[in-house]
Formats: structure tokens, C-alpha cells, sequence
């Protein structure tokens, strides 16, 4: 007897990524990138305790509100 | 290689960094601490920049200060798990063009599949989408060796079986050097999810082995 998947482990919001061309997908991470910068989000490498690179650094950088990644203007209670 | 490529390989949208893999030779270094300069970078961690760290497979790490560069990071290495030398790799690499008189020399896709084989969940995850894009931006009818290299490196099984059902000989084929295909040509989605899982875990646990030493060797430059 097949034994399906319950599920596609196809993300379908992949699927309209994958059918650009190189050129395409370059023109929009740009965006993404110029609008990443624009909010001030971190260059900063991700604590990754998987990363075999993570004892590699010396120190990392601190950042604006005690971590890293964007400028908060206003926030919930939690 | 790394996050741009997998970008413009269709894997992944945006990526914090650039990572590059050089010939670790002392002509090449020159240039390539010449090209640093210029980029303003400073390295941010250990090891320094010299051919013995690159050539036993570390990674140096830098940001470029250069204005204009956002201060992005950029990730340097000669020698990879899972990679042939660098001579190979160049020789097998793809060329981009991205916009007029802009074009990138990639890490081809199939070296790139089998360096994204590490102990880390992203890499798997990129590594899954990097054939699943292949996959799904293919002419109408794929080659023998497109046909192999998805049966050999797919890792989602409804695709799996999907090919197994339309190329059935084909996949019986390479199943002698990838097992788990026997439950893709018995349509059992289930138990082929569970093979991969088990094929993924082999890969992990040989990169942690790999960079056991290395990480070792960090954590001492790391406190001298």
C-alpha cells in the first residue's frame, strides 16, 4: 500500500522563486537587501550554535536595545 | 558559494553575507590582501589571514569598511568538506550574469548540493531547495545526467516518486548507489522521508568528526 505524506513538504511560496531567472532573483534580493538596511537590521553574524564558526569570534559587537536587528519605535507589553 | 549563490541558485531570497572560496597560494593571497585593502576589511575573528589556516580548511572572517559596503561580512575559505580542490571547482564553476557588464563565478550547483552537507539545519534546508529549484525550472525533457542528479540528490519525496514512477529503470539504477530510491519506485513517501532523515544524520555526524580538530584549534587561538 503508497504511503503518502499527510502533507507536501513543497512550500509553495518557493515555487514562483524558483521559476525566475538569476537576474530576476538578483534584482529582487537588492530590494530586500535595500530595505533590510533601511530598517536598520544587523550584518551581524546569528549565534549559531550549529555553526562550527561560532567559537571563531572574538567578541560580538553590541547593539542598540540589547540585541541585535531593528530600530523598535513602539512595542506591546509583552 | 554560500548565501549568494544559493540566491541565484533559487534557494534562498536574501543572504547577510558573502562567502568566497580562493586558491591558497602566495600569489593568490597577495591579491587577494591587495583586494581587501581596497574593500577596507578587517578581520573579525580567528584565525588570521594565512595560507596554513586556509589550507587545513578554516574560514577567516572579515567586514569591509569600504562606504558603500554596509559594512557586510565577507567569509574566506581555500579547502571544504565535501569539495574537491579549488582547481576543480573552478573548473566546473558557473558563470552568472546578472545585469549588463556584472556577472559571478559560482560554485556549481552539484558542488554546491554536496558542501551544503554539514552538521548544520540551514545548510539542509538550502540544500533541499537548491534541487528542488533545479528541479522545478527544468526543460520539458531532462537529460540522463539532470535525471541522475535529481535522483541522486533530491530530497523531497513526492518529487522522488514522482521520478521514480516516470523513469522507473533509471531510478532502479541509481538506487544501487542511493538505497533509499528502493521506497521511492515502491511509492511509500513515508518510509522515504524516514530514509532521508537517516541519510541526513550520516552527513552530520561526519561533518562534526571533520570539524571537531578545527573547532578545537579555534577555541585555542580564540584564548591566546
Amino acid at each position: 500500500m503508497k504511503k503518502r505524506l499527510p502533507i507536501s513538504t513543497i512550500e509553495d511560496e518557493w515555487l514562483d522563486w524558483y521559476r525566475l531567472t538569476p537576474a530576476q532573483r538578483w534584482k529582487e534580493t537588492q530590494k530586500l537587501w535595500a530595505f533590510f538596511i533601511a530598517l536598520g537590521g544587523s550584518l551581524d553574524p546569528e549565534p549559531d550554535s550549529q555553526s562550527p564558526f561560532n567559537s571563531a569570534y572574538l567578541r560580538r559587537p553590541s547593539s542598540a536595545h540589547g540585541r541585535p536587528g531593528l530600530h523598535i519605535i513602539r512595542r506591546s507589553r509583552v | 558559494m554560500g548565501g549568494q549563490a544559493c540566491i541565484l541558485y533559487g534557494a534562498a531570497e536574501f543572504s547577510r553575507d558573502t562567502d568566497i572560496v580562493i586558491l591558497a597560494d602566495e600569489l593568490n593571497l597577495r591579491r587577494l590582501r591587495r583586494a581587501l585593502a581596497s574593500l577596507k576589511a578587517e578581520c573579525i575573528a580567528v584565525p588570521p589571514l594565512a595560507l596554513k589556516w586556509l589550507r587545513k580548511g578554516h574560514a577567516v572572517h572579515f567586514r569591509c569598511h569600504l562606504p558603500g559596503t554596509e559594512n557586510i561580512r565577507l567569509d574566506v575559505m581555500a579547502k571544504l568538506r565535501n569539495a574537491p580542490s579549488f582547481n576543480k571547482l573552478w573548473k566546473r564553476r558557473t558563470t552568472v550574469a546578472v545585469a549588463a557588464g556584472a556577472s559571478y563565478e559560482l560554485v556549481s550547483l552539484p558542488d554546491l548540493v554536496q558542501i551544503k552537507k554539514t552538521q548544520r539545519d540551514k545548510d539542509w534546508l538550502m540544500q533541499r531547495r537548491l534541487v528542488e529549484a533545479h528541479y522545478f525550472s527544468r526543460p520539458r525533457r531532462p537529460g540522463a545526467a539532470q535525471l541522475n542528479f535529481w535522483l541522486n540528490e533530491l530530497r523531497t519525496p513526492e518529487l522522488l516518486v514522482d521520478l521514480a514512477k516516470k523513469y522507473p529503470q533509471r531510478t532502479a539504477r541509481v538506487a544501487r548507489r542511493r538505497p533509499l530510491l528502493a521506497q521511492a519506485l515502491r511509492g511509500d513517501e513515508l518510509a522515504l522521508q524516514a530514509a532521508l532523515k537517516k541519510e541526513e544524520e550520516v552527513e552530520r555526524i561526519a561533518d562534526r568528526i571533520y570539524w571537531a580538530p578545527l573547532k578545537k584549534e579555534l577555541e585555542r587561538l580564540r584564548h591566546e
